[in-house]
């Protein structure tokens, strides 16, 4: 089992109003709200989060790619990778990841991550999203066009990345005449690639297909479960088994000394990262011709229910939180491993809504002495 | 009158386009708006007492099918030519609707020759960005309903209490082949109001005084800029206008349409 630190680096200061005042975090949140003071120690006190995850022996340091919100502060998820690469020394750098869904110029995207593959020393890991509805707007990106750009963007990449000759790219979305990718990455033949799913058989296909890394995004683990499966179903269709490690199931994880200790914590940050962090009304999650009719027949069907109206016994039981003492926590994990039918990767988000740095390094440090040594070996193949 | 009309279908290369036809008379084509697709109401049963009303759905609404290669609104325009050449029909009154009002414009910007006489009814499709139109895409379907109508005790019945699912795949259908159309630019070809020059059927721009949609001055615009056009506004009236006020509407229609045909 593979484990990494996943941080959004949410701005936690909303104000007092904001449940009643405001319909998300996101979009339409008056950056008014944003102090400088504040936001400029965040970035630093989460950037020292996440060097210490990698002194912790985590395997990987996540950062992802989120627009005009307070839910996450990294429009830019390179360059929160770059800020790491040369002050991090093992863990794997994880960019999960570039919304090409969005970028009017995705040749760029090719470009740094073959940067930060040779800033890294190959330590780079490059997750494709195609950005969260809401982020169709903000950026007037038409959201009926969003699969077909993600798809031709990612193509585009992934050629870019290993082609050893100059060529021309011309598809509906993109035309370049000359992709001649100076630097190559370091990685051969390209940086491992991990694609968020949340539900879609497309996307199951797509990873399968292409033996990428199949990885959640938030929901209950029944939910997951049949993500995973759909995932593992696709790969029996192309005749193989995928290594548990292209499984990786996202989660946040708060440990504290005790049981009592981690949960009298653990609420009001969880409360805040699904009511409010995720806080956004339909038409900002799902903008018109975003899903196909039939992958929201699936969701509507599914009957999940939006983040905010979950309870903090809903998240837990749901297991879409893991919160407790080293032992629970450990045991926990080993019951969501079951109840998921398997995954070999972790990526858990300890700096979690307004948690403090000590709660944040004091979940990681217990996690990493104490939990990470208990389930090592889970899935292990061999 | 006609309270049921005739449904049809036209094959077309690339699909299928459903139509609703009622009345007897001159031919006059009519193009819905974002809402509306499918819908034979009263305004469309009024007009029909004078005319033979053709309503299609557009591509990727109501019954119609997607028509991917319907990419943007040019591709729309070449579609309703072929529909007006797949039904045989020279030059047509046309009369367009909200969103179906900015594709009547373009039509005949593009092909005047084709549109006997042309009605506008609260026209999208001008960028006016001192008087923007309001984003529909973000609205919940309450909020909607509250900014189409004056009063909101006529839009009262327009959701369903309980939607079920099928309800709710084909409202997200119709907005996402609206979104297909007009995402960005938001509900207008910037090239457009430049263009109105070319319009050589007489025109009429009929507004809903409290449109808080698509501002009046979007309907001035366009009367100001097609050649000749008169411009009319319908007091205590919303957005949703043939929803709100379908007499006054269907009247200034047919009496225009009358004057126009002769």
């Amino acid at each position: 089992m593979k484990f990494s630190f996943f941080h959004l680096m949410p701005y936690p200061y909303l104000p007092d109003d904001f449940d009643e005042n405001y319909p998300s975090s996101a979009l339409t949140f008056p950056n008014s709200f944003f102090d400088p003071k504040l936001g400029n120690q965040l970035y630093h006190r989460y950037l020292d989060e996440l060097e210490y995850a990698d002194r912790l022996g985590f395997d990987g340091i996540a950062v992802n790619e989120h627009h005009q919100t307070a839910y996450g502060l990294m429009p830019s998820p390179n360059i929160m990778a770059a800020a790491l690469a040369r002050r991090t020394e093992r863990a794997k750098i994880m960019v999960l990841g570039n919304a090409i869904g969005i970028r009017g110029n995705p040749l760029r995207v090719a470009e740094e991550i073959a940067m930060l593959d040779h800033l890294s020393n190959g330590r780079v890991v490059s997750g494709f999203v195609r950005g969260i509805g809401w982020e169709y707007f903000g950026h007037s990106i038409n959201p009926t066009r969003s699969r077909a750009r993600f798809n031709e963007a990612h193509d585009l990449i992934i050629k870019a990345w290993t082609s050893p000759e100059m060529f021309q790219w011309i598809s509906p979305n993109y035309e370049y005449r000359y992709v001649n990718l100076w630097p190559r990455p370091l990685q051969q033949p390209h940086p491992p690639v991990y694609i968020p799913g949340a539900g879609s058989t497309e996307t199951m296909k797509f990873c399968a297909e292409r033996r990428y890394t199949y990885m959640s995004v938030y929901a209950p683990a029944r939910v997951v479960r049949r993500w995973f499966d759909g995932y593992r179903q696709a790969a029996a269709d192309l005749g193989y088994v995928p290594d548990p490690e292209k499984i990786a199931f996202s989660v946040p994880v708060y440990v504290a000394d005790s049981d009592e200790q981690a949960h009298r914590e653990a609420q009001p940050v969880l409360e805040w990262l699904f009511r409010k962090g995720l806080k956004q009304p339909g038409a900002m999650h799902t903008p018109p011709g975003y899903m196909s009719p039939s992958s929201l027949r699936g969701v509507l069907m599914a009957g999940m229910k939006p983040f905010y109206e979950l309870s903090y016994q809903d998240l837990l039981d749901g297991g879409q939180a893991v919160v407790g003492s080293p032992g629970s926590v450990t045991r926990r994990l080993r019951e969501l491993h079951t109840e998921l039918g398997g995954f070999g990767q972790l990526n858990a988000l300890f700096s979690i809504g307004p948690s403090t740095h000590e709660q944040v390094t004091r979940s990681a440090e217990l996690f990493a002495t104490e939990v990470i040594p208990e389930l090592r070996t889970l899935d292990q193949v061999g | 009158m006609t309270d049921v009309p005739a449904e049809e279908f036209l094959d077309l290369d690339g699909g299928r386009v459903h139509l609703l036809r009622g009345g007897r008379g001159e031919p006059v084509l009519f193009l819905h708006a974002a809402g509306g697709a499918g819908s034979w109401l009263e305004f469309h049963r009024l007009l029909a007492g004078g005319f033979d009303v053709i309503a299609p759905d557009h591509p990727g609404f109501g019954k119609s099918d997607d028509f991917d290669e319907v990419e943007a609104m040019d591709d729309l325009v070449y579609h309703y030519l072929d529909v007006l050449d797949r039904l045989g029909l020279d030059r047509p009154h046309v009369v367009g609707a909200s969103f179906g009002g900015w594709l009547a414009a373009e039509l005949a910007v593009a092909a005047p020759h084709r549109v006997g006489s042309l009605v506008l009814l609260a026209p999208a499709g001008l960028r006016l960005p001192e008087h923007p139109i309001a984003d529909l895409f973000l609205m919940t379907p309450e909020e909607l309903v509250a900014a189409l109508f004056h009063d909101p005790a006529a839009g009262a019945g327009m959701l369903p209490a309980e939607p079920d699912v099928d309800f709710i795949l084909a409202q997200y259908r119709d907005m996402s082949a609206l979104a297909r159309f007009s995402w960005t630019p938001f509900l207008s070809n910037p090239k457009l109001e430049r263009r109105l020059r070319r319009i050589t059927a007489p025109a009429l721009v009929a507004c809903p005084a409290d449109d808080r949609l698509v501002p009046v001055e979007h309907g001035r615009r366009y009367a100001e800029r097609i050649p000749g056009a008169r411009y009319a506004e319908v007091a205590d009236c919303g957005h949703a206008m043939y929803f709100e006020r379908p007499a006054e509407f269907a009247d200034l229609v047919t009496s225009f349409l009358s004057g126009a045909s002769r």
